[in-house]
């Protein structure tokens, strides 16, 4: 596996330097080779579900009708699909009349925290918090018509936002990706080099 | 009761009235419409300026990358550009990067289509889902027949006339990418925006907008717009006279809840704030309020 590593790796890697044809299509059939592989995790993925949950449902441990009901609603939705095809009719029925409305209903969900937890947290304690604070206040305000509608300070509102956004928040953002492609870059290293192995798992 | 006692017990609130206030905020404008206007942001007017410019008979690639719980956000960004674009007689090759957009998004692009009364396979054309992430960004860079050897209903690419001689992203005029998280923008950016110099242009969700804002700032990003607001002033330049027969404007109305919505949060973070500060010991440490 680590050779493995080592010479794909280096292949892709290699791709943005090497614009020979042939090296072309040999990181086209390693691309390839990695949706397929994808494309199976997903069988490892349902595999993986049912070796975590089936023996918690059987030994009846903590949560388990909740681990149940998910068992079941997987089997169900993907006898339907495997079955029926994507366009049959117990596919489209679980689609659009249970996770449709399941899905956009936890995300509602989140107005309604958000307002009790901004209630309670945020506080001006101190410099960076007031700052933090006012920086907030007014980007929500600035985000919706009925900013721009508050006398006097209404019409720079805008502005004051694309500043917020295009100065510090870009500034930090950039930072923070640098930062991140930078460690991507080492940990790759790694990975390739055989350093880190964690991929592998196990006590590799 | 006295003030400080009021205060205290202000700031202690059951979360349950905070629920109630916030309900309340988001029924009213519903029941009772509103408008105010609004300004269109320059990121926003920059993607607009963007689609105008393509020339009749262009083909576009549109990622549309969000599932339902983001489908209200996108959503009327997604409609609102299809109809600029089918306006302009712009084709559309449409794919997706997220397991659960097909349903959404297929019926979307088909009534819209219907309502151009554009035909399929030659006018726009939906590939499906592509499992992979960034290999499948990666795969739409270097070579579609290959990542897409045929559409979502199984029809061979070959036999599609509008994909014929687009090899790759960069035989498209544009890429619009309407994201609502992991895979999208930052991925399409990552791995194919630099490498091809590809025109690309975005929709996000609101919350996603401060980490694109970099890549509009680099040119990356040709023009961005974010959330609901953003999709309420793109319509508003789709659409200046109002929307024609049979098309609903989906994001304009539906910005008065998140007027009244912000304005809710702000008032309690405001008055949250004043209450603390009037409550809080002198000369110790900053305490009061639940945190």
């Amino acid at each position: 596996p680590l050779v493995i590593t080592f010479v794909v790796g280096v292949v892709m890697a290699l791709e943005f330097f090497v614009p020979h044809y042939r090296f072309k299509w040999l990181t086209d059939e390693l691309t390839e080779w990695g949706l397929i592989l994808a494309a199976a995790a997903y069988v490892l993925g349902i595999l993986n579900l049912l070796q975590v949950n089936v023996p918690k449902i059987v030994r009846r441990e903590r949560d388990w009708p909740y681990k149940l009901l998910m068992v079941v609603a997987m089997v169900v939705t993907l006898g339907a699909g495997l079955g029926q095809g994507k366009d049959g009719p117990v596919y489209e029925w679980v689609y659009k009349y249970i996770f449709e409305p399941l899905s956009a209903t936890m995300f509602s969900l989140l107005a309604f925290f958000i307002a009790s937890a901004a209630f309670r947290a945020f506080r001006a304690r101190n410099l960076d918090a007031a700052v933090l604070l006012s920086a907030a206040v007014l980007v929500m305000l600035a985000s919706v018509p009925i900013g721009e509608g508050i006398p006097v300070i209404g019409e720079y509102l805008p502005g004051i936002r694309n500043w917020i956004m295009d100065v510090p928040n870009t500034a930090a953002r950039r930072a923070i990706f640098i930062g991140a492609a930078l460690g991507a870059v080492a940990t790759g290293l790694r990975v390739i080099l055989g350093i880190e192995r964690s991929h592998l798992g196990g006590d590799a | 009761m006295t003030l400080f006692a009021f205060l205290e017990r202000f700031q202690r609130m059951d979360p349950r009235f905070v629920f109630l206030g916030m309900a309340v905020s988001i029924i009213v404008p519903m029941v009772t419409p509103f408008e105010f206007a609004f300004q269109v942001d320059e990121r926003v007017q920059a993607l607009y300026d963007e689609v105008e410019e393509l020339p009749p008979g262009s083909t576009v690639l549109l990622s549309a990358d969000f599932d339902p719980g983001s489908r209200p956000e996108l959503e009327p960004f997604m409609r609102a550009n299809l109809h600029h674009l089918f306006r302009k007689d712009v084709n559309v090759v449409m794919v997706t990067l997220w397991e659960t957009a097909p349903r959404l998004v297929f019926p979307m692009l088909e009534e819209v289509a219907a309502y151009h009364d554009l035909e399929y396979g030659e006018d726009y054309v939906f590939l499906g889902y592509k499992p992979g992430v960034e290999l499948a960004i990666k795969a739409l860079g270097n070579n579609i027949p290959k990542a897409f050897p045929s559409d979502h209903e199984g029809t061979d690419i070959d036999d599609l006339p509008l994909l014929r001689g687009k090899q790759k992203a960069e035989d498209f005029e544009l890429l619009v990418l309407i994201s609502a998280g992991h895979p999208g923008t930052r991925e399409y950016v990552l791995q194919i925006q630099g490498q091809y110099q590809l025109d690309m242009v975005s929709a996000s969700t609101a919350v996603s907008v401060p980490d694109y804002v970099p890549f509009y700032k680099a040119d990356q990003l040709k023009g961005l717009v974010g959330g609901m607001p953003g999709a309420a002033q793109y319509e508003k330049l789709v659409f200046p006279d109002g929307p024609p027969e049979g098309v609903q404007l989906l994001a304009t109305p539906a910005v008065n809840v998140l007027n009244l919505g912000h304005l809710y949060i702000i008032t309690l973070i405001v008055l949250g704030n004043i209450a603390w500060v009037l409550t809080r010991p002198r000369g110790g440490p900053a305490t009061g309020g639940r945190s």
